[in-house]
């Protein structure tokens, strides 16, 4: 069966904008991770340069482990909601759409 | 891990190009059975993240983000059909949430306690016992449907359970809400129970299905497609606070997420299609199979951790070492057939349903 022209042209779109997406989120891979860890009191160790989140934290403990005491920001949670939602919206149209392109259709 | 102290370590675990391609495989596998059996497939991403190394408890966390927005298109989806109870899905859903944070406490109960194995040890021990059961009841379910299948009658609607009709039929003044999918008045009494422990067991293996949906069917007398359809509804409203309560403590980790979403979002769609060419009995063949082999993929990771807590002789390196390849072999076994037999069973019958279209074709045009 024939795709129209139309759901080329959506299906590449939907595409781009979620590959855009993702490349976003990997690209700050690094900030995401902060985040997640940060929404609580946090102590960011290095150890051999590879930063280690050590949870359950108090400033005095951390500063006797040679660590940096982040303060939690709890509304920091709210940042892979957002993703999650953002990318399951342009990724499940994109699916479907990639789907009906490549020919395979439920049974009627 | 407990550091000087008393603080705690949770990794994220590093992801290479090798492990991104091997969640992004998972993911549309555990879509692809999602799709095909209704819901719940993501119990096959749980292990599937832990075998790769992330902790417990960020295992169940990043599942849970990565469920709840799928959930909510899936329930817009259905319920444009009709087939989606929203009162019923809302009200268990509150429940739900209750079960969540208390199954959250636990959790983070026993990671203060015991650090992240010890959350590996719980996921995983829930995950065995809760597969086992389940498992059990539906390989039962599909020797009944298999039956009636070999008897003719295959496609004909069960009717509803003597408890169920237990349940409608008791009256509580001032705790009855009507639902559309039973077409009955239910107490909200019996709805406590049910929703508490769908959002215990979510909290604990990230999947909460395997309770909620059969006890829809089973205790409230919820046709199987309203049951399926009502829990995406449960499923958003728990995962969305799940990954709330997990994301304050710190254990959702977005990357993990996304790619597992990446291609699960592939694998439902492609797994929903599959199911209109199948029989109702080799779906349930296929979740039997499923379930009761990835149940061992954690079983043989058990003795490791009771021995890494101490609860029992810690075993030698190369034991550890030769269960967890044995556990890791048996996991991608569950998804190497879970796979085939998705894909065969949709080519199959796309392969059928053209032929006999073809034929159909034909005598009209002959006609």
């Amino acid at each position: 069966m024939a795709v129209n022209q139309n759901t080329w042209v959506r299906t590449l779109g939907w595409g781009v904008v979620t590959t855009g997406l993702y490349v976003f989120l990997f690209l700050y891979s690094e900030v995401f991770e902060r985040l997640a860890h940060t929404t609580l009191d946090t102590c960011l160790v290095h150890n051999d340069s590879d930063p280690a989140y050590h949870h359950k934290t108090t400033p005095e403990q951390c500063a006797a482990e040679k660590g940096l005491f982040i303060e939690g920001t709890w509304w920091y949670v709210f940042a892979p909601i957002a993703v999650a939602f953002a990318l399951s919206y342009t990724h499940g149209i994109f699916t479907g759409l990639f789907w009906d392109v490549v020919g395979l259709k439920a049974r009627k | 891990m407990d550091t000087g102290h008393g603080m705690e370590l949770i990794n994220f675990i590093d992801i290479t190009p090798t492990i991104a391609i091997l969640l992004i495989l998972v993911g549309f596998i555990g879509g692809m059975v999602s799709g095909f059996i209704g819901s719940g497939g993501a119990f096959v991403l749980t292990p599937a993240m832990m075998a790769l190394g992330a902790p417990g408890i960020v295992a169940v966390a990043s599942n849970i983000c990565h469920k709840f927005p799928k959930a909510l298109v899936g329930a817009v989806k259905r319920n444009k059909y009709g087939q989606v109870d929203v009162k019923l899905g809302l009200v268990l859903g509150l429940f739900a949430e209750a079960g969540v944070l208390f199954g959250k406490h636990v959790m983070t109960h026993i990671k203060h306690s015991f650090g992240a194995v010890g959350t590996d040890l719980y996921v995983s021990g829930v995950f065995v016992l809760t597969l086992a059961i389940v498992g059990g009841f539906v390989f039962k379910d599909y020797r009944k449907l298999k039956a009636l299948d070999d008897a003719g009658q295959g496609e004909e609607t069960t009717p509803i359970t003597r408890v169920a009709r237990w349940v409608q039929s008791v009256k509580i003044p001032g705790t009855m809400i009507y639902s559309r999918g039973a077409q009955a008045e239910i107490s909200v009494l019996f709805l406590i129970p049910i929703g508490f422990a769908t959002g215990f067991l979510a909290s604990a293996i990230a999947v909460g299905g395997f309770i909620g949906v059969p006890a829809m069917i089973y205790f409230l007398g919820l046709p199987a497609i309203m049951a399926t359809a009502t829990e995406l509804v449960i499923a958003f409203v728990m995962g969305l606070g799940g990954t709330l309560f997990y994301g304050l403590e710190g254990a959702v980790d977005i990357r993990l997420a996304v790619l597992i979403l990446l291609g699960s979002l592939f694998g439902v769609q492609l797994g929903a299609i599959g199911t209109t060419y199948v029989k109702d009995s080799q779906v349930k063949f296929t979740m039997a199979v499923i379930m009761l082999t990835v149940l061992f993929s954690r079983f043989f990771y058990i003795p490791g951790y009771l021995g890494h807590l101490g609860m029992i002789e810690p075993l030698s390196a190369s034991t550890t070492r030769i269960l967890k390849w044995v556990g890791d072999g048996v996991l991608a076994l569950a998804l190497i057939v879970g796979a085939y037999t998705v894909l065969s069973a949709l080519f199959k019958g796309m392969k059928a349903h053209k032929e006999k279209l073809a034929v159909l074709t034909r005598g009209e045009a002959a006609d």
